[in-house]
């Protein structure tokens, strides 16, 4: 039982980096993506493969998606946002489908459909974490860390000019800060949190494949920020725990499986349509009501 | 408030959980084995012969007193052909519900959770998946033989009996698509024949005449189709509509109730695996289910079966207690079995040997023309 | 050649479907400038509204058709009405419309899935899936009417914005809405209209999807989106460029799997779409774009 518990743990703790790195985005930035799940996969392939076929440790592997991650996101983020955020949101649905499309046909280095078995546990030191339980406190840790980086970011100088371009860009711009630099800088670390997700993930679940990053995964990660708040840092967190355990609790009402997947769906759907129509003034609207 | 809600959930969460806790098979408690299979999406109808065999054999079981006086309890899974939810599945089964045995399908799926199997000394046994890597994989069993030896019979038959040569195929892109399609270009090749051109499609998709026009192109005597489920009427169907005229054929795979329904399919050159419709197994599914019984539904019936006899003799063997490491034990001393559609012995590989027969699809029925003698 | 034409016409085909989704949805952009994720909803919805028409109340086929283009006209409204109006009476910025938009689609379409399962529903259409041969094309019927419906569709767009008064009131919107409420009109009201007409434009290639190859729950998701890049291809504001953005995008998509794999085939139109960004970003015949607030 406790072996179950710690799952859900595991998955609440890489849920809420991947929430938290997106929250960089959509709530700090005011830059909405929709391709989260596939930094999400990259993190995961990346780290995989260097474990796989370069014999890369957990650590390296974790370096390798950090790296990956972060050039994706540069490549779409240095043309798209240079003009209006709508742009910004085709363009990474755009990312979202080619880069899925990567891991479903280029069978030669993803196994495509089938996907990556056999994907070696961390191990620290020689001692390896092979036991839920003990990937609970690697992965809260990695949390933790997320968690103290984006309050370090938030909380700087950076942190500052990035809430002045989300006030107001036009003026930022004026005011002579880079505004398309800060924004890339800011798309390039988001990216590389959220594939870290992806490595602790794939070195947990030990076997990947293609179906775990689709859009409807971009979708669901941008729930658990919109729902969970962004105006304090723990909000992403809180919305990962919500989140999750909204199918937990419908597993145990033992609803038909086929009822229960898109039963999820309405609810998370309805929930945005809820808490945008009691917060209309939006996931920025402590930075408009003046902070 | 958000923070209160959440603990309040986990709560709830957690007391679902304690209850939810059960220990293995005690003494007068039913036995619970998983069955992960394709309840729905484009492998649904395999699904329901499936579940249907599994459940039938679960029932005749119990009504005769169960498995060493314990009922038997089947836990469905469903994965619809997404081999991440097999593997949440999976885990589920065997951390939680601690089962020593669950049935699955397809080869994709069975590879995913192989390793988990194999971990946590779990007997799976697939009765439908046939890629050739599913053979000689620790704790992984396979009643249904692997498709070298269907695509073997299929090759000789189209190019020695059928004498066409030339041919275009269109491929399922997953595991079990591509592989049979490159043991199909093998052995073709071994006998004289030739794969002109290839081409990928999604299992899922509902298009497939961009595909269809290349293959067109290239010509051909024969489209060999190595791809399974729903989406082989629709090919089929897509192809003539292309004005795609020479032949089409396919491994028992492309037998489900939507090809047998199809325009398209009509005349399609198939192999497919013993399965009598007279037989009284087919005629109580019938009444039971609303719905022709088909191969699989006779395969994973056998299955249960199987496991219904390597259990009683795990039990016997170490005192009523049964452990997925004593049903793989009993598995391999027993090695053969009587099941309803004959002999069945497991290889050293782990996989079956069956015969075959190859035929022609008439009217919604496969008129067969030949019968391979399987080969042990 | 022939199978360059044969995907040629594929290509048209698809771009039929692609052109009344995306004049649709550039419309509504263009006028109101919601991010309206939903009007896949309203595609989808269209498709299921002629099955139930056909299947439940035995209507005939065109009947159920024209049925369900009113359906989703009411339901593309209902939307504008019900959420998106209040959204904005209460202050709602753009992204909260987008998030809102999304949720719905997200619920539209597994409340969708659950009434009719995922699975595919075919449709009985006679006919219209015969085969037809044109020198070394083939198509069906059905496909005929679909480019024919795209070619009606977007004439018929045309000429009601230009020459009746209700268009030329959505088209004052569509370049200033301050100017068009200095002149009275109602903008409101509008955008109702707008929400109408644009989901009765691009409700008929939701129905002549599922007349194909069946009615799908998710299809909605990847049209719309597809819309949105064939809109900012086209320039955003222009009709004209909005189809031509789709036509180019069924083009390229299926003309590009002659030479390329066909399984990258989705991967072609957004691999163009993001050149495309960064040449041109104000599209075909768009207007000049800075970077404006989302």
């Amino acid at each position: 039982m406790t072996a179950y518990l710690a799952h859900f743990l595991v998955m609440v703790a890489i849920y809420s980096i991947l929430a938290l790195s997106l929250n960089l985005l959509i709530g700090y930035s005011g830059i909405f993506s929709l391709a989260h799940a596939a930094i999400y996969g990259i993190g995961a392939y990346s780290s995989a493969l260097a474990a796989l076929k370069l014999g890369l440790g957990f650590w390296g592997g974790m370096v390798v998606a950090a790296s990956v991650g972060a050039f994706a996101s540069a490549l779409v983020a240095i043309p798209s946002l240079r003009v209006a955020g709508d742009y910004y949101v085709v363009a990474s649905f755009g990312l979202q489908v080619v880069v899925l499309a990567i891991f479903m046909n280029w069978t030669d280095l993803t196994n495509g459909h089938a996907g990556l078995p056999g994907i070696p546990r961390p191990s620290l030191f020689g001692w390896v974490i092979d036991e839920p339980y003990k990937y609970v406190f690697l992965a809260a840790g990695f949390a933790v860390a997320t968690w103290a980086i984006c309050w370090r970011l938030t909380n700087s100088a950076f942190g500052r000019v990035l809430q002045a371009i989300r006030d107001d860009e036009i003026a930022a711009q004026a005011m002579g800060k880079n505004v398309v630099l800060v924004k890339i800088v800011i798309a390039c670390i988001s990216s590389a949190l959220g594939a870290m997700a992806g490595s602790l993930y794939a070195h947990y679940i030990t076997y990947i494949n293609p179906s775990s990053f689709s859009l409807h995964e971009s979708i669901f990660i941008a729930t658990l920020v919109i729902l969970g708040g962004s105006e304090r840092l723990s909000g992403p967190i809180v919305g990962a725990f919500l989140l999750l355990a909204i199918p937990e609790l419908l597993k145990f009402m033992a609803i038909p499986d086929t009822i229960a997947a898109p039963m999820r769906q309405i609810i998370y759907g309805a929930l945005l349509i809820v808490f945008m129509l009691v917060r209309p003034e939006g996931i920025l609207g402590r930075a408009r009501h003046g902070r | 408030m958000r923070i209160a809600l959440s603990s309040l959930l986990t709560l709830t969460l957690l007391a679902g959980m304690t209850t939810a806790a059960v220990p293995a098979a005690a003494q007068g408690n039913p036995i619970k084995i998983g069955a992960i299979l394709p309840l729905t999406g484009s492998g649904a109808s395999y699904g329901v012969w499936m579940k249907g065999g599994a459940e039938m054999a679960a029932e005749e079981l119990n009504a005769a007193g169960g498995i060493a006086g314990h009922k038997l309890e089947i836990i469905y899974e469903d994965h619809a052909a997404d081999a991440s939810k097999a593997v949440t599945a999976m885990r589920r089964l065997v951390e939680v519900e601690k089962v020593p045995f669950s049935l699955t399908s397809y080869s994709s799926i069975s590879l995913a959770i192989q390793p988990i199997a194999a971990q946590h000394k779990v007997v799976i046994m697939n009765g439908g998946g046939q890629s050739d890597s599913l053979a000689g994989k620790d704790y992984l069993y396979n009643n249904i033989p692997v498709v070298s030896n269907e695509v073997g019979v299929i090759a000789e038959w189209l190019a020695k009996d059928k004498k066409l040569v030339n041919v275009v195929m269109i491929v399922a892109n997953d595991e079990a698509g591509r592989n049979s399609a490159s043991t199909f270009r093998e052995k073709f090749g071994a006998v004289g024949g030739k794969v002109v051109a290839e081409e990928r499609v999604a299992l899922d998709a509902t298009d497939f005449r961009a595909q269809l026009a290349k293959l067109k192109a290239r010509g051909g005597d024969l489209l060999y189709i190595s791809s399974y489920g729903r989406n082989v009427a629709i090919i089929a169907d897509q192809a003539r509509e292309l004005g795609i005229a020479v032949p089409m054929a396919g491994t028992s795979w492309v037998l489900v109730p939507e090809t047998f329904k199809s325009k398209g399919a009509e005349g399609m050159l198939v192999t497919k695996l013993p399965f009598d419709p007279n037989s009284a197994f087919a005629k109580k599914f019938k009444e039971k289910y609303n719905t022709n019984a088909g191969f699989f539904a006779v395969q994973y019936y056998s299955a249960t079966m199987i496991f219904a006899k390597a259990a009683q003799e795990a039990m016997k063997k170490h005192s009523g207690a049964l452990t997925g490491e004593g049903v793989k034990d009993a598995i391999e001393s027993i090695r053969s079995f009587d099941t309803i559609s004959g002999k069945l012995v497991f290889q050293a590989n782990h996989g079956a040997v069956m015969d075959i027969e190859a035929g022609t699809l008439k009217s919604g029925k496969v008129e067969v023309e030949k019968t391979i003698k399987a080969a042990p | 050649m022939d199978l360059f034409l044969q995907l040629a016409a594929t290509g048209l085909v698809v771009g039929s479907l692609y052109v009344l989704c995306a004049i649709g949805w550039g419309l509504i952009y263009g006028t109101t400038l919601h991010f309206h994720v939903a009007h896949g909803a309203v595609f989808t919805l269209a498709a299921y509204y002629a099955y139930a028409g056909q299947k439940f109340l035995h209507l005939p086929l065109a009947i159920a058709v024209i049925g369900a283009i009113l359906a989703a006209a009411i339901s593309g409204m209902l939307i504008d009405l019900f959420i998106y109006q209040p959204l904005e009476r209460r202050g709602a910025i753009r992204t909260t419309l987008f998030i809102a938009s999304l949720g719905l689609l997200t619920l539209i379409e597994n409340v969708l899935a659950i009434i009719f399962t995922p699975d595919p529903l075919r449709m009985d259409v006679g006919w219209l899936a015969d085969s037809v041969q044109l020198g070394p094309i083939f198509l069906t019927r059905l496909h005929l009417v679909s480019v024919g419906t795209a070619i009606i569709g977007f004439l018929a767009l045309m000429a009601f914005l230009k020459y009746s008064l209700w268009g030329q009131a959505i088209r004052a919107v569509s370049s200033s809405p301050e100017m068009a409420r200095t002149v009275g009109i109602d903008l409101r009201r509008v955008h109702l209209l707008t929400y109408a007409v644009g989901s009765a434009i691009s409700a008929p290639a939701g129905i002549l999807l599922a007349m194909d190859v069946g009615a799908e729950p998710y299809r909605g998701t990847t049209f719309v989106l597809l819309a949105s890049v064939a809109v900012i291809m086209g320039g955003i504001g222009s009709i004209p460029g909005a189809a031509l953005g789709a036509l180019f995008l069924a083009l390229l998509e299926n003309l590009g799997v002659w030479k390329i794999p066909s399984e990258w085939q989705s991967t072609i139109s957004f691999g163009i779409f993001l050149i495309f960004i960064v040449v041109r970003p104000r599209g075909f015949f768009g207007r000049k774009i800075q970077s404006a607030e989302i």
